[in-house]
This record gives structure tokens, sequence and C-alpha cells, in this order.
């Protein structure tokens, strides 16, 4: 195993772009760990280039926000650490054998309460256990660990969350852009999505392609660092350039559809969105991924997440997610809706 | 086992309520918690599709008629990586499903839970192929 | 017309002969003696933004122009032809009347080998049928993904991009995106709209062999359609610098009688730091889809009927 100090310089050098320490539990994958950096180069592709090709996804039990009993604290306890392994590796357990989440302890449907989001587990991704790492939150900077709102968008968001679900449905426009099979953008594309949010990385030369399973959002990204062009689009304009063997990504062009729902406010597009990612393979299955926002009209300051993420084995596949095709779900609402205010 | 199920669950609650947002299920804008069902019939036909998937089932009623109705699941890539594929449910199975009704009263409901009549799970008992 | 007698015959001639569907072979088949760069791997370079210039989409087939995709006909002439008032035979129907020249259908030599598609006799009343119901059943209508070989000639650009064992060709249209897988995976899981793609090099050619496929997608706006029995081969082949030779068979045991090809050259976009852009128009068709399904139709703030 492979541990490195935790202290607020760690902090401090993701701030600064450095790598930071990712400091993986006592239950990471018992083969092929994915932080074990020792005996470990970076491989290249033919042309040169650091290769990040493959499947990769977010695995771990990382909270974006720091929840509020972890408050002040940037790291989580080594108890903490041993307990949350613990309960993953229970999970993991139960869905093997087929009792699931949703149905650990239940006699009935009546002892569940409804969140709103359960289906048998069965169609989750998560057959193993995910990954437990010393961060309270994924938002490393700023220092608390919390989303930097605006007060226009904090209350955006207490909006969204109290309408989920709730309504009003009353037309194509009402249901998020998700629901919509539109897009969820590119802020957490390389960490969110059902199970976690496949994204296949492949090169070739003077481009890296990012395909992510869900909405089939695609992002070809020129690594020549030309400069942005002018047109707006709703996964912005990314150029990239290498620094070393970490890909740095600046992302601009975003056109303002903060007047959308989104399922996360801060995923949201306005004009004045920039993004700049780091990517950096740090181990034969590990990457580390920061990403920063800045958003004017949404954040008060630019906030930093450090996303460990993994490599799948190479036989995974991205398969197609037809969602437009398959959108039963969009009319069902909207005709819901509908009858729901002629019974009134 | 009862206090470690207590405490399983609260730990799970803990965990659970720490997952970044995940997909999108405006359930209550589909379906009506009020109107539970339960369902025993035959697939008589699988979409495989996202963002759901959605199993066609035909139940007979008492008095020989049959419905058919249209069960919402998840999005079945999770378990294409598991091996699983369109012949995996197999026109005529006998399924169990039990959730909750469309809120316009159609006949459409979401498969919150599906199993066998044994109680078992179909598509259970592998992980991703992505594990190491 | 100032031609003389010789000139005009042969030009009918030249019309009947391309009428019935004889094309001399034009460069297929038959290498200029390029050699294309080599990608890393040794293998023809084939990256690049492409896109096909021709009429496919509106018609695999050779026709003449027309007025609009979608016609009905007008009242028919009682009186014999040349003895009464001009009648129209056919016009736009509403729906796409406005559009006036821009909605209408450009002329087309075809792209099929031979110029037939060989249907099963139920098959070609369908494609019949289509054809009178454009509007309501085009998939491209409703921004579902094009399919294989459709999504190689919509009038949008695409993009070849090719990694180590998996090449991307990311199309600008709906964004629709396949992987070629170069290694070995299995079968196709379940049925897709944009089929499985395995790939392999036959020399100076990428061979494609797609199957999977959902048989939801048309073959252009003309009605030509398949089933979930498809099977499609595609050939690319380096033929200049800056054009690639597109060849693909198609089959499907369901509907047509035996296989058939077409054949088209696809022309590299030269622009400087070209890219491929947005065309995400699962967006601009929710008014039509979904305008009168909810409470309230956004187009107008009013409550549905």
């Amino acid at each position: 195993m492979d541990h490195r100090p935790v202290s607020a310089v760690s902090i401090l050098a993701v701030i600064v772009m450095l790598p930071f320490a990712p400091l993986a539990a006592q239950n990471a994958p018992t083969a092929g760990d994915p932080t074990d950096a020792r005996a470990w180069q970076q491989p290249l592709t033919p042309w040169g280039d650091p290769d990040f090709q493959g499947v990769w996804r977010y695995e771990a039990t990382i909270p974006l926000e720091r929840p509020p009993r972890y408050e002040g604290r940037a790291f989580l306890t080594d108890e903490e650490v041993a307990e949350i392994a613990r309960v993953e590796e229970e999970l993991a357990a139960n869905r093997l054998a087929g009792l699931d989440g949703a149905a650990v302890g239940r006699q009935s449907l009546e002892d569940s309460p409804i969140r709103g989001n359960e289906y048998n587990a069965f169609w989750q991704d998560h057959g193993r256990a995910r990954q437990v790492y010393r961060q309270t939150s994924l938002i490393v900077d700023p220092a608390d660990g919390k989303l930097p709102y605006t007060d226009d968008a904090r209350e955006a968001a207490a909006r969204s969350t109290a309408r989920y679900g709730v309504g009003p449905y009353e037309s194509y426009l009402d249901p998020d852009t998700g629901e919509r099979c539109l897009t969820d953008g590119v802020t957490a594309m390389m960490w969110q999505g059902p199970n976690g949010g496949h994204n296949r990385i492949v090169q070739s030369p003077g481009y890296v392609t990012i395909v992510h399973e869900e909405y089939l959002d695609r992002r070809i990204i020129p690594v020549d660092g030309r400069p942005h062009g002018g047109i707006p689009q709703w996964l912005g304009e990314s150029v990239g350039h290498w620094e070393g063997e970490t890909l740095v990504v600046e992302t601009t062009n975003f056109p303002d559809k903060t007047n959308y729902e989104w399922a996360s406010i801060w995923t949201r597009t306005s004009d004045a969105l920039h993004l700049v990612e780091r990517f950096q393979r740090v181990g034969p299955n590990a990457m580390e991924y920061t990403i920063t926002v800045e958003d004017p009209k949404t954040f008060t300051r630019p906030w930093t997440a450090a996303v460990p993420i993994t490599r799948l084995a190479d036989n995974t596949q991205i398969y197609e997610y037809a969602c437009h095709e398959g959108n039963y779900a969009l009319k069902n609402m909207l005709s819901a809706g509908r009858a729901t205010a002629e019974n009134e | 086992m009862r206090t470690d199920l207590v405490i399983g669950l609260a730990v799970i609650g803990q965990v659970l309520a720490t997952l970044p947002v995940s997909a999108h299920h405006a359930f209550a804008a589909e379906f009506d918690a009020n109107q539970p069902v339960k369902l025993e019939g035959t697939v008589a036909r699988m979409e495989w599709i996202s963002p759901h998937s959605w199993l066609h089932l035909d139940v007979a009623k008492p008095d020989g008629s049959v419905e058919r109705w249209m069960i919402e699941g998840g999005p079945p890539n999770a378990l294409f990586r598991r091996g699983i594929t369109q012949e995996s449910l197999p026109v005529g199975t006998e399924i169990i499903v039990e959730g909750f009704r469309a809120r316009d009263g159609s006949f459409r409901a979401n498969g919150r839970d599906i199993t066998f009549a044994d109680g078992s799970r179909p598509f259970v008992g592998s992980f991703s192929s992505g594990s190491p | 017309m100032q031609m003389g007698r010789p000139g005009a015959i042969a030009i009918v001639a030249a019309a009947v002969i391309a009428m019935a569907g004889i094309h001399a072979p034009r460069l297929w088949g038959q290498t200029t003696g390029y050699v294309a760069p080599r990608a890393t791997d040794g293998r023809p370079d084939l990256n690049g933004i492409w896109q096909a210039l021709n009429a496919a989409n509106y018609d695999l087939q050779a026709h003449p122009a027309r007025p609009a995709l979608a016609l009905m006909p007008a009242p028919p002439p009682v009186e014999p032809a040349g003895t009464g008032r001009a009648r129209t035979g056919e016009v736009p129907v509403p729906a796409v009347r406005a559009l006036g020249a821009v909605g209408g259908v450009p002329a087309g030599e075809g792209v099929v080998v031979g110029n037939e598609i060989p249907y099963q006799p139920w098959a070609a009343e369908r494609k019949q049928e289509n054809a009178e119901h454009w509007l309501e059943r085009d998939p491209e209508v409703k921004c579902f993904l094009p399919g294989v070989p459709r999504a190689t000639y919509m009038p949008y650009p695409f993009q070849i991009l090719q990694g180590t064992d998996k090449i991307l060709i990311a199309y600008e249209f709906a964004g629709a995106t396949r992987t070629i897988h170069m290694d070995d995976v299995g079968n196709s899981p379940g049925p897709t709209w944009m089929g499985w793609s395995r790939g392999r090099w036959e020399g100076e050619t990428l061979v494609v062999d797609v199957t999977g496929f959902n048989g939801q997608t048309w073959l252009d706006r003309a009605g030509n359609f398949h089933s979930d029995a498809l099977h499609v081969v595609e050939r690319y082949t380096r033929v200049s610098p800056d054009h690639l030779m597109y060849e693909a068979t198609i089959e499907d045991p369901n509907v047509f009688t035996e296989p058939w090809e077409i054949r088209m050259p696809l022309y590299r976009r030269l622009e400087d730091g070209k890219q491929l852009l947005e065309y995400e128009c699962v967006e601009f068709v929710e008014q039509l889809m979904y305008g009168d399904v909810g409470l309230v139709d956004p187009a107008t703030g009013q409550r549905n009927e």
C-alpha cells in the first residue's frame, strides 16, 4: 500500500496544480491497486503523447461537498475510513448475494420509503466495493469544501431540489436537461452519471477524445494549444495541451443556459463559464483529475474538485445510450402532469 | 443480527446520503406512491433501451382477459457489462413486479422490485466486467 | 437549340443509357496509384474531417429534382391532356409548403451500383408507403440516430479518429459516434441504432463489418429501409490526399432478395482549424414531439386541449 503523508500542504499543492496525494484505504481492490505507483511508468502513444486510453470511471465514496459531520476537516480519521470501507464491503457482498441496497432487511415494499430513485440494484454497476479515500469532499478549494454559490444560484439550487419529482411538469421545458435527453454538461462528466458514468478515452495524433456513455456526450479535444474559436456549444469548446505528462484542458464558449432546468445547478452553463481540467495518470489504473470551475454568474469565486478516477478492464465497452430515441419517460411525465392537473 | 442490521441501515443511510447526485429519475412525476401494484405475468417483450429499459408484461386476470403492462426499469448498459444480453430474459418468462402505478392511470408502472416466483432476482450474481 | 441533329441524338442516347442505370465504373477498384501516409501503426492514415457531397441522403437512387420531400396529388384533369386548362400533378403538402425552394429536393445521379435496390415484393410496397408518409415516418425528422450507412452521407461532416485499438467515427448530426472495434470483441448485447462495428485492414482498405441494428433507421429520405437483420460491410480507402473512397454492401434477408452496394467519394474538409460543431437537434424537435403532450404548449403559453 502506498501511503503518502496527509497535510494542509497537500491541499495547497492541489491549488497550485501539483499532483495531490490520494490515500487509498484498506479496501482498495485486491488485485492491481490503482494507486500502486512504485514500478509503473507512464505509457506513451506511438506518436509520443502520454497514453490515457481506456474506459475510466469514478468509483469512490467521496461526496462533492463536505458533509456537516466533517465540518472543518479535510480528511477522515483512520476509524472513519475503516468503517466506510467495511460498509462498502458489506454492500458489495449483499449485491452479489442478490440482496440489494434497496432491499436490505426489508420484508415488503412498504418497509422501504420511496426516495424517488430506486430500482433493484442489479441495474447498477457497483458489483465491487467502492474505493475509500481520506478526502472528506471532492471540493478541495475553497477550504470549507463547499460550493461557493452566489445568492441567486443558491436560491436556484434550493428551488431545483424542492421541485425535483414534484413539478410542475407542464411542458417539455420543465424536466431538467438530462430528463430531456439533452446533456448534463461538461463539469461533472468525468465522475457523474448513472453508475458512475463511463468515459472512454481514445487518442489519435493531435487529439484526445472523450466519449461519455450517458447521452453519448462526446468531447473531441485538440491538444495543439490552438486559440479558441467563438461558437458557443453545450459542451463548450475545449483546447488542450501537454504539460509534461499532464493534459491540461481549457474549455470556454459556453452558451447561457441558466434559464433551463438543470439537475445540478453547479453543472449549469452560463456564457461566463470557464473550466480548467488537469488529467494525470498516476498508475496503471488510476488517474488524478482536477477541475477548476469559474463562473461569476453562478459562483462567487472559482472552485476546484480533485477526483480519483479508475481505469476499468481492457474489455470494458461503452454501449449505445440512445436516450432521446427511447425517452418514453418524458412523455409519461408530461401526460401525468396533465392528468394530475385535470383531476384537481 | 437485528442490531447489526439497524446499525447497517444507519450507516447505509449515511453512505447513500453522500453519493453524488445520480441518475435522473423524477419518480414522483411519473408514478404515484399511493398506488402500489404487484403484478404477476409473463414477459411479452423486453426493450433494452436507455434511459430506461421497458419490460412489456402480460398479466392474466381472473376473468381470463390479459392486460399488457409496461414496466420501467433501469438503463441496461450496466447489465451488458456483466454479460447480460438481450437473450437473458426470454419472452414467456414468468416474473413478479412490485412497483407503483403511473399517475395518468395507464397500464404502466415502475419495476421497483423484479423477482422470479421463487423470490430470486434476475441478473444478479456477477461482478461488473470492470473488476480488476 | 443550336446543336446539329447528331449532337442532339448523342445527348438523348446518353440520357437513355444513364436512366437505364448503366454506369461505367469511374475509378472504383482501379487504384490511382496513390499511397496514403502511414498512421503510426503502419496502416493508412484515415484521420481527418470528411464529408459526402451528393444527394444520397435525399434518395440513394438516381432521381430528378422535385418541389418538396412531401407532395400531395392535386385534382386530376377531366379533359384529355392538351384540350383543357392547365393542371398540376402534385403540390407540396401544407406542412412544408412555406419553405419554397429551400424545401426542394435536388437531383442526383444515385449512388447505388446498378441503380436498383432489390426489394422483396412486400418490401417494395412498404418503401413506397414510406415515401408517401415521409414526414411522419422518417426518423431523421425526429433527430433519431441515423444508423449506418446513412450517417456517412448526411449533409454534415464527420471525423475519423484513429486510436490504437479503437477507431472512432464522430458524426456532427445529433452527436452520433461509432466505435469501430479493431480488437476482438464479442457480439452486441442488444440492438442499437448505430449498430456494432468490427473493423480490420485489408491492405490499404479499412473494412468495417456492422451488425446488431434495431431496424428502426432509414437509409435515406426516400423511404428506403431495412430490418434488424441488416448487415453492412463498409470499405474506406484513401485515393488522394483529400479523398476517401467509400463503398458499402447492404444485406438484409428480411427485406432484400440479394445484397447490393453503394459507392461514393468522401471529401476532406480543408478549412484551417476545422472542427466538428454541435448539431444537437434533440432540442430542436421538442416542440414538434411534445408541444401538445403536456398541460401547456410552450409555443402559445396556453393549455393544450
